[in-house]
């Protein structure tokens, strides 16, 4: 009997919030570094009588994250109500697109098994909105058992875009670089800053899995994973999990479990699925995008970041390593242009970019953004090795002299003791004289012919290079000490 | 004469005229209320409040009552439901900044059933309101106590909200004239929502000029309002040149003609119909087979369907009606709404839960949305050849509180008939006042018109109340 096949067929939803000023049926800010319950109003607390209005900004934002998932703008969508009872959800339902939304039919490419590309399928992108958060006081910090439990309703209409793919992911290590990769894109495109540790970015997963003797597993849905490692792991657990229970001959049970990133499970949700209905949300006309807006947003899409690297590659001749690297995040990356747009030579200054100004950003836990050396004054330090003025070795020197000192280009050069192009000349023959003289017995071991090896002229030629901090140029005081000898 | 008895134009120009103050005219409502709000019951929260935030406002100085559904910041605003306690908003309606803007003083909230959700204005929380001019009998609803305030002289003008005939019909039970604007004109924000497309907060008044002066300040564009039109500025000034119906068309449904009026409804059509006559206009005849036939069901699933939604949200956690001692949150949800909500309202959560349920949605809620479509086309046909189209606002005379359960399925189907698909439609309409009938009861019809024809209609309003004379205050059980 030859041995069962199985192939995971997977599903994943995406949560991302959108970056906008404003809540998207209100004008409370969505600045989340505030006490509880500060940033509400009657609509985002859905008291009686109050009505939701459409942000315009999360409607750009959307157009903008769907546009860097390939997706297509849809001219008419609307909103839903999608009911529910739970205390952090103010008017027991949820307003959401659901299933007539903002854009849709995109794709993002991925490598399966072999290496090669492949498309996973954007179903849709829909706007909605987020309820607020509860704090238990149980131990567990769970509701059930909790003495009192709090709401926050700060987060409660804060915009939302839920990312549904079709089943094409095979493997937990697809279902990663999907979300890695659309993660950049949607960062690229402005329409999110998708910071993980903030909890931008939620998953969950439909897994099922087929079988090579004709058997299909039912779908289960694996809910609870806040980061890319519990993504992967609750996949590959889940694909474990169902292959087993296949393999044994049972049945998938068509469920909802959540994952445990503690313990590395996934269990069977103790709760009941909440029964959900929709209707139309009367309190909004359905939202008419004019070709007109879709043109316009789509000339401020900006060149997502595999173009970018391409176009790197091609037209400034860098590795595809390093222009990966400089492209993954969008503000390095204008960074190095601007450095090259400035007169840097490019491969010289991707090569700056990927070691000394990472090393510094790491170093000092900074961004791109608050780096205090401009894209310009790298552009001219480079520029004023390439023109030999000064060494690589003083150019590092001079480059962190600017960086901690907060200094200008020629301060730090001057503060380093730096001579541009070098000693040359009497500057580099009165040092030479001057090591001689200091020197008598190694001067005399010289001219008695014993340094056949030139051991002892390579030593004075080393002082003279320490004298002159490096600033001359080894040829020319190997050349300069051998005349003085003579 | 006392000066509560004096209708809305006459108080301002009064007042303007300082041939009394503003402290005195409301000293006269408020003693009105004294005097039979025991016997009405048409208020759920009295205010004594003199203050008048605009002395030079249109409205300056003049007392009005709200619908209680209507949110008043610091006021306590219930619905008429025991499940938002003793809740006081922390926020305006935009009507009810409007008016406070335009210097009206708010004496009153009127009572109404519940969630608005009744047309007797006896299923409340705070106890059945009674029709001023008999108080054995309802005052129709859902806004009831409105209705009433204004027929018994409370108040010169009052809100009310209609989802299907809550102005139109109590309007026309108590003897004044009430407006249902068209969806859009009059901004819902802090109108506590039962059918959130059908909804539409309107006035009350005992002339029709009075509405126009309210609907003037009313009638604006609201960014708070998604629904609110901003197309264009709507003219209600009184204007004599426009009080004119010659040429004009006005239409009976054909397919209500086999209908089998009251006397009294019947003699006031009579008398409406020779008065337009007269008046040069043309009595036509359309068709709206549509509306005749399907229009009940589409909008009663439309209408609980947004209506169970809308009502999610009471759930004990943020405000209102709470339980402190419940194990967990299922019985807390339970219990708060088991107490909270009335019979009336349950009936219509039931009722939407089920229309929408995933397996049934398709059949009931979506196919309603569809036929509404319908609906409003076969209107806006309608339109294309008749200005307006008149028929009663209500099927009988103001029934007794005692006999409510005697009512005729077949007069109150015919009662649906007149009133709910008008809002399916977002039309206005205008329930005016025509005379009184054998039993000094009041007899009311209701003129209807294309959507954004709401001056228009006010102006016809006006012709006709120039023929009838304009209601008497009524007596509200005093002897």
């Amino acid at each position: 009997m030859p041995e069962l096949e199985f192939t995971p067929v997977i599903g994943i939803e995406i949560h991302i919030r959108l970056k906008t000023k404003t809540k998207i049926f209100c004008s409370c800010s969505t600045n989340t570094d505030v006490p509880p319950n500060t940033h509400v109003c009657p609509v985002c607390m859905g008291l009686p009588g109050s009505l939701p209005r459409l942000n315009y900004e999360v409607v750009q934002q959307g157009m903008l994250a769907g546009m860097a998932l390939n997706c297509e703008v849809q001219p008419k969508s609307l909103f839903f109500r999608k009911s529910y009872f739970y205390p952090d959800l103010p008017k027991g339902h949820q307003i959401s697109q659901c299933d007539l939304p903002i854009v849709a039919g995109g794709f993002i490419e991925v490598h399966d098994e072999n290496g090669n590309l492949k498309k996973i399928r954007v179903n849709h992108l829909h706007l909605e909105e987020d309820v607020g958060s509860l704090h238990h006081s149980a131990s567990d910090g769970r509701l059930e058992g909790a003495a009192i439990s709090y709401v926050d309703y700060n987060r409660s209409g804060m915009p939302l875009a839920e990312i549904v793919s079709e089943p094409d992911v095979s493997s937990a290590k697809e279902a990663v670089e999907y979300v890695t990769t659309l993660r950049r894109r949607v960062i690229y495109s402005g329409a999110s800053d998708v910071e993980l540790e903030k909890g931008m970015m939620r998953f969950d997963a439909n897994v099922s899995m087929k079988c090579s003797d004709g058997r299909w597993g039912r779908k289960v849905e694996v809910k609870n994973m806040n980061s890319f490692h519990a993504l992967e792991k609750a996949i590959e657990y889940e694909i474990k999990r169902q292959k087993k229970i296949m393999l044994q001959g049972g049945e998938i049970l068509q469920e909802t479990r959540h994952w445990n990133d503690a313990k590395g499970v996934t269990t069977a949700s103790r709760v009941k699925e909440f029964y959900r209905k929709f209707i139309v949300e009367p309190d909004l006309p359905p939202l008419i995008i004019s070709q007109e807006w879709i043109d316009k947003t789509k000339a401020m899409f900006p060149e997502m970041p595999d173009v970018r690297a391409r176009r790197y590659v091609n037209e400034f001749k860098l590795t595809p390593e390093a222009a990966d690297m400089l492209t993954d995040n969008k503000a390095l990356a204008d960074y190095f242009e601007a450095c090259v747009k400035a007169g840097a030579e490019p491969v010289r200054a991707s090569h700056w970019v990927r070691t000394e100004v990472l090393r510094i950003l790491n170093e000092k836990a900074l961004k791109i953004d608050s780096f205090n050396i401009t894209p310009d004054s790298l552009a001219n330090l480079i520029k004023r090795i390439d023109a030999g003025k000064i060494s690589t070795t003083q150019a590092k020197e001079v480059f962190d002299a600017m960086t901690n000192n907060n200094l200008s280009l020629d301060e730090a050069i001057k503060s380093c003791g730096i001579t541009e192009g070098g000693i040359v000349g009497d500057a580099l023959s009165s040092i030479i004289q001057k090591v001689i003289a200091e020197n008598p017995d190694v001067l005399a071991e010289i001219k008695s012919g014993k340094d056949t090896k030139g051991k002892k002229l390579k030593f004075l030629q080393g002082l003279v290079m320490k004298e002159t901090k490096g600033q001359a140029k080894p040829q020319e005081v190997a050349e300069a000490l051998t005349k003085a000898l003579n | 004469m006392q000066l509560y008895e004096l209708n809305l134009h006459e108080m301002i120009e009064g007042l303007k005229a300082k041939k009394f103050s503003a402290d005195e005219l409301l000293t006269s409502c408020q003693n009105r209320i004294d005097s039979l709000e025991k016997n009405l019951n048409a208020l759920i929260t009295r205010l004594d409040d003199k203050k008048i935030s605009n002395p030079s406002g249109i409205l300056a100085g003049v007392p009005t009552i709200l619908k209680d559904n209507i949110c008043t910041r610091d006021i306590k605003t219930t619905a008429a439901s025991k499940i938002l306690g003793e809740w006081k908003p922390p926020y305006d309606a935009t009507v009810w900044k409007l008016l406070r803007d335009a210097g009206s003083v708010l004496i009153g909230k009127a009572n109404l059933d519940e969630f608005a959700m009744g047309s007797s204005c006896t299923k409340s929380a705070y106890g059945a309101t009674k029709n001023p001019h008999d108080i054995s009998r309802v005052p129709g609803g859902s806004s009831g106590g409105s209705a009433a305030a204004v027929a018994a002289g409370y108040v010169p003008f009052s809100l009310g909200s209609d989802t299907g005939g809550s102005i139109r019909q109590p309007a026309s039970l108590c003897g004044v004239y009430g407006f249902k604007p068209t969806y859009g004109m009059v901004s819902r924000y802090g109108l506590i929502s039962y059918g959130s497309s059908l909804d539409q907060i309107g006035p009350f008044a005992r002339t029709v000029r009075d509405l126009q002066i309210v609907m003037s300040v009313l009638a604006h564009h609201d960014e708070m309002d998604s629904s609110s039109f901003r197309e264009k500025n709507y003219d209600f000034s009184y204007d004599e040149s426009k009080l004119n119906l010659k040429g004009k068309k006005i239409a009976l449904v054909k397919e209500f003609q086999s209908f089998n009026l009251e006397p009294s409804i019947a003699n006031a059509m009579d008398k409406i119909k020779k008065i337009l006559e007269d008046e040069g206009a043309e009595i036509i005849e359309v068709s709206l087979p549509v509306v005749s036939k399907y229009s009940l069901a589409c909008y009663y699933a439309l209408a609980m369907s947004e209506a169970h939604t809308n009502l999610e949200r009471y759930d004990g956690v943020r405000y209102g009606y709470t339980v402190q001692d419940a194990s967990g949150l299922k019985e807390m949800f339970e219990r708060v709404r088991s107490y909270g909500f009335g019979p009336e309202v349950k009936y219509r959560i039931i009722a939407g839960t089920c229309l929408t349920e995933p397996s049934r949605c398709d059949e009931y809620y979506v196919a309603a949305t569809k036929v509404r479509t319908l609906v409003a086309q076969e209107f806006a046909r309608a339109f294309t050849q008749t200005d307006f189209i008149l028929q009663p606002a209500a099927s009988s005379k103001a029934p007794k509180i005692n006999e409510l359960d005697q009512i005729d399925e077949l007069k109150s189907y015919e009662a649906d008939l007149y009133t709910l698909p008008v809002n399916l439609a977002g039309l206005p309409g205008l329930s005016f006042f025509t005379g009184y009938d054998d039993d000094n009861l009041p007899v009311g019809l209701q003129l209807i018109g294309a959507r954004w024809s709401d001056p228009e209609i006010l102006n016809a309003g006006i012709v006709i109340e120039n023929h009838t004379g304009s209601p008497k205050i009524a007596n509200g059980g005093l002897n």
